[in-house]
């Protein structure tokens, strides 16, 4: 009997996946355990595995087509099974044994398409706030719903415009329709046009609004890493005998920088500013943590970090980038962060301008270690190790000297680490 | 009611007994030689030659049906065929006697009656009129083409025949050139030139109009009868029932007075084939034995009723003529139960199941075209070869019109590709006309004389003093005055107007908005009808059929209900399916009532918004009321007009100076913005304009916002533009009225404005509407009916969060999943 193998739904707010390679075409026999297709969300990948055997009958979307979620994407079943009763729109698909099937059936699917333009970022906007939002160039995102089941309505699209003034409005940047021309006398050989990612795309365009929206700066400063360092090497040494993880100077940051944040004077790093007039302060830290994956930079969320210890927030953290790596992250994972803690020190990194994650208002940068020197108590002169901090604020929300004092706080915090374990 | 008629009880109480006299069942004995001295030979013979025509016609009907072929000529017809092989003798018999101002109504059974009648009037009309008819009829077309098919056929007589046939039948084939363009169609061919008025598909349907048209004739002073021919499986029909009784009412003898007193002209006809469709009346559904019984259950001259053979054409046309003498002495109404069968089944699907061949072949035996051609035969009037002549020369003469009637090129089916909004353009006939007839109405007295007038002319026509506060009631111009004024003028000014319903005459009306007409108004004029909702609207469509303007009161909207047939499928219906050759000037007056439960307190406006060809309106305010009654009074289509009982005596409280004195008109149609305002429109229906004045100022006063009062006034037609334009503005629109909110016009409403203006809106139309329910007893109809309050939480539910509402009412999308989960 036929089985159709629909594109399942990861994560409640999810509404539907870019279809991103098949690993099977149709006619291939397929075992239990088989990799069908690989998809992504806007934030995560990950794999499809036939869970019955038999041969792929029928593929309903070709690679790079967004599919909503518990649709059909393909029928598993015995050869010559009519597998056309399962396509989504209810059309014939073409039979397996014509060559190129997959190139019909997504054609066929009109719908797929339209639910495909619907906005990723679940917006929800009155036609009337969406029109008032287009006149004024202003984000509709960025405006603070307050209309009946959270939906933006006018009012508040006036809101934001009267906060914000004029703000740029998005376009996209012509760049692809401009290269062609511009690399005309190129030999085709000498360059290899790739389509981007997914991914990557959700990156760019993250990346773009956070530096054209916001008023960033960064503030660096450095520490003296000496007391965090033998606290992780006596940890080390006694990791077997506790049980515990292998800690890393990283995790003893997020740790500090949880707690830290957590002191009601810098509760505007700890926030999401939603545009116009409204900030959304968290009862709890939600830590963002950049993690480097092969597809790109993907940050998952450890919920109330403040409220873990050491060692919980040590596992979550190697758990979650090890789901990420996997593109097994569930993308309910990859949002709700309060701020966000980036380390590029391991890879000898001095000083750096970390880009803020919105609608976040501020971003950590963690620095190499270096040898530093200063002078000691005893006029002579002492080398120790110091650490770089890199800080990025919001200036909308965040003025310099807030910044400066969670900085020189946060100092403190890594300086006298264990005062901190006394909480 | 009348208080000259004394309800003695020293009478009343008295013993006695009820006496019949004998009903006469097939009576007539004459033989054609006896009739040779009423009727020529020509006649004689002609009698014969109808009938031939008639189930030949039928034939040809048959064998197109059924083989798709007629003579040679091919052809396939897909719609209805309701055959009267048999019953020929009965309509040539009654054919023969009737007059072209004698009015015939019909059943889905009428071919044989139309085209004998047509056959009869083209006999007794002259020539130059006939040919006046021909070449104005629907500007000439079928006459041209006759011209052109026939240039050789120079006898005018002959002429009509060729121009009657080809309009009944391209009628049938749903041509253009048929008599109603091909919109009445088989079960509808009608032509009034003629006297053949509108045949009916529905059953019995044909009863209470025809009672109208009696009316028409006596109140205009009209020559001629009206004759409702209906089947004996009409006679289990309430309306039928409703019919008798409005055409015996004892007023037209006891109360009418001068030339109008005396019996209607009215003959009930009962075509009596034995059978509803296949239900056999005699025997088996009904238990009169014979129809011929219920006159006697009538009126104590039993309808003059008999029962007649209506397989001889002549004693159908002598018992005809009986009668039809006896109503022009205004001994009518008569009746009449003519004894016929049909051959044919009830149509091309009937398998004759519920009766044995050999019961068709013992009718057969008595075949009028036998039996009568014999009768002929041995009279001496033709040899039998004449017979197979005539027979042989209406063939080819069906034939040649079959061509031509089915020819694409000489007769087009409407063109809606060319032409798409033609049917729509005959909805409604949209003119105005201030008198259906010239001459002088009949009144009794100068209006001023109406107490009623002299009552209002001491009124205020504002509802706010200069003092700023209201106006005391029994000082206000009010909306029932508004409506009254408009009627009253229209009485001096057309003399067609009638106006009737219950208990409109002495008491006024039960709402009182007649009170003051009954001194100034004869009884012809204005009357108590029996409760007998679907001969109310029945009648006055045939009313206006026959060219009058009539006002119909329906006392609680509840009662629609009673007459459903007549309000949705006559009514509505009959100017498009005569292609506007008939027009329509019928007020249907419908009270909404509150405070009288679930059988007295509905809103059904929405179910008459629903049916195409009706026009709709339902005002709220004085000014409003006198300018739409005004409008309504002044065209020529069916408006129903919708009153609240809650709110008749309400003064003019929006007009700025009130409402005038002399005559003005609102058009059917338009809303009208009550209280402008920038945040949200509020649009109503009917009386819940008070409540959304009431919202309106709560939302002002706790919230500052500023909402915009939109009266719809009319339902059908509606213009939105005003709305729209209104919605642009706010961007938020709530609508509200008593219906029950499921299926209310509301939603219809509210779904055209998502389209039209979905751009411009901040949230989706919102309809306040009354709940799902039984209207349930006033003092708790609060929790039934749209209430202010309601207004305001829906909005803050659904439209606009208002900071700090506490909501009465649960507007949440899970209350509404759970009504409709519910169906409540």
């Amino acid at each position: 009997m036929a089985t159709p193998v629909i594109m399942p739904r990861q994560g409640q707010s999810v509404e539907s996946c870019i279809l991103a390679k098949w690993a099977k075409k149709v006619g291939d026999t397929v075992a239990v355990g088989d990799l069908l297709f690989s998809y992504e969300t806007d934030k995560a990948g990950f794999e499809e595995e036939a869970k019955v055997a038999g041969t792929l009958l029928a593929t309903f979307f070709e690679e790079g087509d967004d599919v909503p979620c518990l649709v059909n994407v393909c029928v598993i079943g015995e050869a010559g099974e009519d597998a056309a009763a399962f396509a989504p729109d209810g059309t014939a698909a073409a039979p397996a044994a014509e060559a190129a099937p997959a190139a019909e059936a997504p054609k066929a699917d009109a719908p797929v398409a339209a639910v495909a333009a619907a906005p990723k970022e679940n917006v929800f906007a009155s036609p009337r706030a969406r029109a008032a939002a287009d006149r004024a160039g202003v984000d509709i995102r960025l405006a603070a719903a307050t209309g009946p089941n959270g939906r933006v309505i006018e009012r508040d699209v006036d809101a934001l415009r009267a906060a914000v003034g004029r703000l740029p409005k998005h376009e996209e940047v012509p760049v692809a329709a401009e290269a062609p021309k511009a690399e005309a006398a190129v030999p085709a050989a000498a360059f290899e046009d790739v389509k981007v990612p997914n991914i990557r795309k959700v990156i760019a365009k993250t990346m773009h609004a956070s530096l054209s929206e916001m008023a960033q700066l960064t503030y660096n400063t450095s520490f003296d890493a000496t007391g965090l360092l033998s606290y992780r090497a006596k940890i080390k040494a006694s990791m077997e005998r506790l049980g515990l993880e292998n800690i890393t100077l990283n995790d003893l940051i997020l740790f500090v920088v949880s707690r830290t944040l957590m002191m009601p004077e810098h509760k505007d790093l700890n926030a999401n500013f939603l545009g116009g007039d409204t900030i959304r302060y968290f009862k709890n830290v939600n830590l963002g943590v950049a993690v480097d994956t092969p597809r790109g930079l993907m940050v998952p969320t450890i919920f109330d970090a403040n409220l873990k210890s050491l060692n919980e927030i040590c596992a979550e953290v190697k758990s979650l980038a090890k789901l990420c790596k996997g593109c097994a992250i569930n993308p309910d994972l990859l949002k709700g962060g309060s701020f966000t803690v980036s380390n590029l020190g391991s890879l000898g990194i001095e000083s750096f301008t970390p880009v803020i994650n919105p609608p976040q208002t501020a971003i950590l940068g963690v620095d190499t270690i270096s040898p530093k020197v200063r002078a000691a108590k005893d006029g002579s002169i002492e080398l120790y190790q110091s650490m770089g901090l890199s800080l990025t604020c919001d200036h909308r929300v965040i003025d310099g000297t807030p910044a400066a004092k969670f900085l020189k706080d946060l100092v403190i915090n890594l300086e006298n680490f264990e005062v901190l374990l006394a909480r | 009611m009348p208080k000259s008629q004394f309800v003695d009880p020293n009478i009343l109480r008295s013993p006695g007994f009820i006496s019949f006299t004998d009903i006469p069942v097939n009576q007539y004995k004459k033989t054609i030689a006896d009739e040779r001295a009423n009727y020529t030979d020509e006649q004689l013979m002609n009698v014969y030659a109808d009938m031939v025509f008639c189930r030949e016609y039928e034939t040809m009907i048959n064998l197109i049906k059924t083989t798709s072929e007629y003579n040679g000529v091919a052809y396939s017809h897909p719609g209805p065929a309701h055959l009267s092989m048999g019953q020929e003798a009965s309509a040539v018999g009654q054919a023969l006697v009737l007059d072209t101002d004698d009015y015939s109504f019909g059943s889905h059974r009428s071919h044989g009656e139309v085209l004998s009648r047509g056959l009869s009037a083209i006999r007794k009309l002259p020539n130059d009129r006939l040919l006046e008819i021909m070449k104005t009829y629907n500007d000439g077309v079928i006459y041209k083409i006759i011209e052109k098919e026939f240039k050789n056929v120079t006898d005018t007589k002959l002429f009509a025949t060729y121009f009657f046939l080809y309009g009944a039948m391209a009628e049938m084939f749903a041509r253009e050139t048929g008599f109603q363009k091909g919109l009445g169609g088989s079960m509808h061919a009608f032509f009034t030139p003629f006297g053949i008025y509108p045949n009916n598909a529905i059953v019995g349907g044909s009863a209470d109009i025809a009672v109208g048209a009696a009316l028409y004739k006596r109140i205009n002073r009209q020559p001629g009868i009206v004759i409702a021919n209906i089947g004996d499986g009409a006679l289990g029909c309430g309306p039928v029932w409703e019919a008798l009784c409005m055409a015996t009412m004892d007023q037209y003898k006891q109360l009418w007075e001068g030339d109008m007193k005396g019996g209607l002209p009215f003959l009930f006809n009962i075509f009596n084939n034995q059978y509803g469709m296949g239900g056999q009346t005699r025997g088996e559904t009904m238990g009169y034995d014979f129809p011929a019984r219920l006159g006697a259950g009538i009126t104590p001259n039993q309808m003059l009723s008999e029962r007649v053979d209506g397989y001889n054409p002549l004693a159908v046309a002598d018992a005809t003529l009986r009668q039809k003498q006896a109503i022009l002495e205004r001994r009518g109404p008569a009746m009449l139960d003519v004894v016929t069968y049909r051959f044919a089944g009830h149509s091309p699907s009937d398998s004759s199941s519920y009766r044995e061949k050999a019961e068709v072949e013992a009718w057969q035996e008595h075949d009028p075209l036998l039996t009568y051609r014999k009768a002929l035969i041995e009279a001496g009037l033709a040899k039998d070869s004449k017979f197979e002549d005539i027979l042989a020369k209406t063939k080819d003469e069906l034939t040649h019109i079959l061509k031509i009637a089915t020819d694409v090129e000489i007769s087009p089916r409407m063109n809606l590709i060319a032409n798409p909004n033609q049917i729509g353009d005959l909805m409604f006939s949209n003119q105005k006309i201030a008198a259906m007839r010239d001459a002088q109405p009949d009144v009794l007295g100068p209006k001023e004389s109406s107490p009623r007038v002299q009552q209002i002319a001491k009124k205020e026509r504002f509802g706010i003093g200069a003092d700023g506060k209201p106006v005391s009631k029994n000082k206000v111009f009010n909306i029932r005055d508004g409506i009254f004024e408009s009627i009253i003028d229209k009485y001096y000014e057309d003399p067609t107007l009638i106006s009737y319903g219950e208990d409109v005459r002495d008491w006024g009306g039960a709402f009182a908005v007649y009170r003051g007409l009954t001194e100034v108004i004869p009884y012809h004029r204005l009357f108590n009808s029996p409760i007998s909702e679907g001969a109310i609207v029945g009648a006055a469509t045939g009313y206006a059929m026959a060219g009058g303007r009539v006002i119909g009161e329906i006392m609680y909207c509840d009662f629609l209900g009673r007459c459903g047939d007549e309000l949705f499928n006559q009514l509505p219906k009959w100017q498009a399916m005569s292609a506007g050759s008939l027009t329509m000037p019928v007020v249907i007056r419908v009270s909404v009532g509150s405070k009288y439960g679930a059988q007295h307190s509905q809103d059904w406006t929405s179910l008459c918004g629903h049916i195409p060809g009706l026009k709709v309106c339902f005002p709220a305010t004085p000014y409003d009321a006198k300018g739409l009654m005004a409008s309504a009074l002044e065209g020529t289509d069916p408006v129903i007009f919708f009153e609240s009982q809650r709110i008749y005596d309400m003064g003019e409280l929006f007009h700025e100076g009130g409402v005038p004195t002399e005559k003005y008109y609102i058009e059917i149609g338009e809303p009208d913005v009550k209280r402008v305002g920038k945040d949200v429109t509020i649009l109503s229906i009917g009386s819940t304009l008070y409540r959304a004045v009431k919202a309106a100022d709560m939302l002002k006063e706790k919230y500052n916002l500023e909402a915009e009062l939109i009266d719809a006034r009319s339902i059908n037609p509606f213009n939105y533009d005003k709305v729209i334009e209104s919605v642009k503005k706010t961007g938020r629109i709530l609508l509200t009225s008593d219906a029950c909110e499921r299926v209310s016009f509301l939603k219809d409403m509210a779904q055209s404005i998502s389209e039209l203006a979905f751009d411009y809106l901040d949230a989706p139309p919102v309809v306040v509407g009354a709940r799902n329910w039984i209207t349930p007893a006033h003092e708790i109809e609060d929790f039934f009916f749209p209430q202010p309050e309601w207004m305001l939480d829906a909005i803050n539910e659904k439209i606009l969060p208002l900071p700090g509402h506490v909501a009465t009412a649960n507007f949440t999308a899970n209350e509404q999943l759970r009504r409709a989960r519910e169906g409540v």
